[in-house]
């Protein structure tokens, strides 16, 4: 609850950024992500880049799981698609502009998408859930086969090229971070508009009842098939630019595991709201270095703790998910909620 | 025609292998209509624990020698000249096993249960009356935990652990066409087929079958009619789990022991809805078309192909049938 949100017109109620807490916040974050690679070393521009990407694939998931309340278990395929169609663009074109390869692995995905939602209107719930389990573990079967290797790499993966504007060569984690973050901020910015469109509201009325939704006059099929194809297609864009900022892609990184991180990232943050994803991003891309920094202390830098990394690391994702269902099941936002709540009516409330 | 034959029933022996593990997934979906994607991962706790039971254990200091090799007089007295291969040889050395499979396979049921009991309990339960989304989200997070403490508590490499039956090559002749099987494979295929079978009838003939039933039409009137449903959810886990824990015995003996096992839960998920979630026949008709169809396309194909044929095979006959092959339509009132 924000106070002193007071409107005088229909406009400033309609506006994207409809209280000053929204418009200040947004400042405050353009501003510091601006800012960052000044004091940041490699390795924190490295994680920021690996988190933006992140943000913009879960806000495809938030899409079509949040807004829409179509379950999805396959939108590391997207992620696929979309890097695959980069890497393979530039065998055609060299020293494609980096801006024109990701719009047609956007649209690339949004095909997909098409293809994968053309069963959602008579497989529901669970059943859909599993579909798109399916078609992920085909897609990427059909990218590991030997005779795609001349397109994909195989199994083997593939070396991805260098974004390249105007003939300069984007190296360093600093040009990429500058790269990638307008385009995180655009995309998730166009998924809050979404949803102040006649559009994005059709999506939430089909998610709250779709028998109502489609009684008031939305064409269930169609929405949900432009639901899916919008929600890969911000995958694609992901998927994209993570084959700019790799050097190299390989098969395995768009296995199921990244479509439930998406999923659990999505979970963590809180469903159908536009900050979600990013406070979910930021959990759990984060847990691991929260980790590290744990076992360093615990072992005083013994190596040999390092070998039950990835185990304790896989325990730690599982009870996440686990607890923020049981205890917080609208995720962090609503903590963050909570929080300015108490702040905002303070000392009336707690 | 010969090969005809023998892949069809390679497909079979597979199959009833995946109607073993559905029955799992099924029993608990029909009584707390929560679907568990974690249940290939209880499945290889399963094969760990029988691991334990059946290898580490016996191995061990403390226990008498007879439990890790058992090999009294008349037993070395039938083993006397039997060539190696030779059924005589397989029966004698798994009579030697005999001691070990069934600790692992009473202390794999037993830890099963308990972990189901534990599952259903810490995790499952305070999730009651929530969506069965969100539920079926926790068993994906319980993915993790388990696959992670399972490398945790024993070391990710592979293992090996014997066969449930005796093992030795039968050869016959089918229409004048030599048959070539394994003789653990019919043992596996018989336990298999029972265990359904038996669970079945059980869930339509005793009471206890029948308060699962009732609790899976409706909850609320199950309670009114003094059936105590959360006992009901525990039992069908326990049952899950310990069906499960034969199966992983199973697998195990059959393709080596390894975390990856879990990962066979996700295609038997993708059986059990193609049969349709609350049928056990439907499951039954499925498990035994995707393992003939997985047969074939090895045969056809190469075994790389024949990995992704649970998945396109569910995805067919999603668009075909909604539900499954013979699950109910699920009624919804606005």
């Amino acid at each position: 609850m924000i106070t002193g949100n007071f409107k005088t017109s229909y406009a400033a109620d309609e506006s994207l950024w409809n209280n000053w807490a929204k418009r200040y916040g947004f400042v405050l974050a353009v501003v510091f992500l601006l800012v960052l690679p000044l004091f940041a070393d490699n390795y924190v521009l490295l994680l920021a880049g690996q988190i933006a990407i992140y943000v913009i694939a879960v806000t495809g998931v938030n899409v079509l799981v949040g807004y829409t309340g179509l379950m999805s278990l396959g939108h590391g395929a997207f992620f696929a698609v979309g890097a695959y169609t980069t890497v393979i663009l530039h065998q055609y074109v060299e020293h494609l502009f980096p801006l024109i390869t990701l719009l047609v692995s956007i649209v690339v995905a949004a095909g997909f998408g098409f293809l994968f939602g053309l069963p959602s209107l008579r497989v529901k719930g669970l059943y859909l859930a599993v579909a798109t389990l399916s078609a992920n573990f085909i897609i990427l079967f059909f990218i590991r086969q030997d005779w795609a290797a001349p397109w994909t790499g195989g199994r083997q993966g593939i070396e991805t090229p260098n974004a390249m504007f105007f003939g300069q060569e984007m190296l360093s984690n600093t040009q990429k971070y500058y790269f990638i973050i307008p385009i995180c901020l655009a995309m998730v910015l166009f998924a809050q508009n979404l949803f102040r469109t006649r559009f994005g509201r059709a999506l939430i009325g089909i998610r709250d009842n779709d028998h109502s939704a489609e009684i008031l006059g939305i064409s269930l099929y169609a929405y949900k098939l432009k639901s899916f194809a919008i929600s890969a297609a911000y995958c694609g864009a992901a998927g994209s630019l993570w084959a700019y900022f790799f050097p190299a892609i390989l098969p395995e990184d768009f296995s199921l595991n990244l479509s439930i991180t998406l999923v659990v990232c999505l979970i963590a943050g809180g469903m159908g709201r536009t900050l979600g994803p990013v406070f979910g991003t930021l959990l759990i891309l984060l847990i691991p270095e929260m980790l590290k920094i744990v076992s360093g202390w615990a072992t005083g830098g013994d190596g040999r703790a390092l070998i039950h990394f990835s185990s304790i690391r896989d325990i730690v994702f599982g009870l996440i998910i686990i607890l923020f269902l049981i205890f917080e099941p609208m995720g962090l936002v609503s903590i963050w909620d909570r929080f300015w709540r108490v702040v905002a009516r303070w000392p009336f409330s707690k | 025609m010969a090969q005809v034959i023998q892949y069809l029933l390679n497909g079979i022996m597979n199959g009833a292998l995946y109607a073993l593990i559905a029955v799992g997934i099924v029993s608990i979906f029909k009584s707390t209509k929560v679907v568990s994607f974690a249940h290939g991962h209880v499945i290889m706790f399963g094969a760990y624990f029988y691991f334990t039971f059946a290898v580490i254990l016996p191995g061990a200091e403390f226990m008498p020698d007879w439990v890790a090799k058992w090999e009294p007089e008349w037993l070395l007295a039938y083993k006397e000249g039997a060539a190696m291969f030779s059924p005589k040889a397989a029966i004698a050395a798994w009579v030697s096993n005999l001691p070990r499979i069934v600790l692992g396979l009473v202390g794999s049921i037993v830890c099963n249960a308990l972990l189901a009991v534990f599952i259903e309990r810490a995790f499952m339960r305070p999730l009651l009356g929530q969506s069965s989304l969100s539920m079926i989200l926790c068993t994906v997070g319980l993915i993790w935990v388990l696959e992670g403490s399972a490398s945790l508590i024993w070391s990710a490499d592979i293992d090996q652990v014997p066969p449930l039956g005796p093992n030795f090559p039968i050869r016959f002749t089918v229409f004048d066409s030599q048959v070539f099987l394994f003789s653990s494979s019919v043992v596996n295929f018989v336990i298999a087929l029972i265990l359904f079978i038996g669970l079945m009838l059980v869930l339509r003939y005793t009471r206890s079958g029948v308060a699962v039933r009732a609790t899976a039409e409706d909850q609320s009137t199950a309670y009114a009619m003094g059936i105590n449903v959360p006992a009901v959810f525990t039992t069908a886990w326990v049952v899950a789990a310990t069906t499960g824990a034969i199966a992983g015995a199973i697998l195990a003996s059959r393709n080596g022991l390894s975390p990856t096992l879990g990962l066979f839960g996700l295609s038997v998920l993708a059986v059990v809805l193609m049969g349709g979630l609350d049928s056990f026949a439907g499951v039954f008709i499925a498990s035994m078309i995707i393992g003939i169809f997985e047969a074939f396309t090895q045969w056809q194909f190469g075994g790389e192909y024949a990995e992704i044929v649970p998945y396109v095979l569910v995805l067919l006959v999603i668009l075909w049938r909604p539900n499954g092959l013979m699950g109910q339509a699920e009624i919804e009132r606005i």
